[in-house]
């Protein structure tokens, strides 16, 4: 049997892999006990666990729009991107979205004003640049769960 | 599932009313996403909250779901 760390709060989102998992057999306990992040988080903390805060990292091709292939060196060109990012020394919630040339970064909104002074945003910008993406944009709203699927209208704005 | 499709228009009308906020600014659609291109100052006013807030409300008004800025080398 694969089991999967699906949780409840999953299933309110469009998430077409995880439509693929249960087609195959996948078996999602916490969510068919009907955990949410945040119970997780909490029984995490209570149990010692040292990921309980550690910010979400979900599969990389959800950084790549509906359409777009997912192939291993696009995949490999946004991981890069975001570990050239958190070499900065940025925290928090962070995504880069795979635009064809573009790389469009979300940073939560603790980080946002920041990286927003020109004489930092270079150096964003290079890091980002570095793993091969021809131009950077940083979004202006910050970090959003499912960004994509508000993108392509699959979910509310 | 209903996948958004591009909708022409939209980009000088918005160009339009940021300029009247002082955000001159070139706007590239792609798909609900705006990127605005502009020079380094720009991106500095944009630290503002307020601003900020205000661009994307307007950008939401002419159809865009998502705004970034490009960080240019200028």
């Amino acid at each position: 049997m694969v089991i999967d760390g699906t949780n409840a709060d999953d299933l309110a989102d469009h998430r077409p892999g995880a439509q693929a998992a249960r087609e195959h057999g996948v078996r999602s306990p916490l969510a068919d006990l009907g955990f949410t992040k945040t119970d997780i988080r909490e029984r995490s903390r209570a149990l010692g666990i040292p990921t309980w805060s550690q910010p979400s990292s979900p599969c990389l091709s959800s950084r790549l729009p509906y359409g777009t292939s997912v192939t291993p060196q696009r995949l490999q060109q946004v991981e890069v991107a975001e570990r050239a990012l958190r070499a900065l020394g940025i925290g928090g919630d962070l995504r880069v979205r795979y635009h064809d040339d573009l790389g469009r970064v979300e940073l939560s909104s603790a980080e946002l004003v920041r990286w927003m002074d020109p004489a930092q945003f270079v150096r964003l910008r290079d890091a980002v640049l570095s793993a091969g993406f021809a131009r950077v944009a940083l979004d202006l709203r910050g970090f959003r769960s499912g960004s994509l699927n508000v993108l392509h209208g699959v979910t509310a704005a | 599932m209903s996948i958004r499709r591009e909708t022409p228009g939209g980009e000088p009308a918005l160009e339009g009313v940021l300029a009247e906020r002082g955000l001159v600014v070139r706007v590239e659609r792609r798909m609900g996403l705006a990127v605005l291109v502009a020079d380094a100052g720009t991106v500095a006013k944009l630290g503002d909250p307020e601003l900020r807030r205000t661009a994307l409300a307007l950008a939401r008004e002419h159809g865009f779901s998502h705004v970034a800025i490009e960080l240019r080398a200028d």
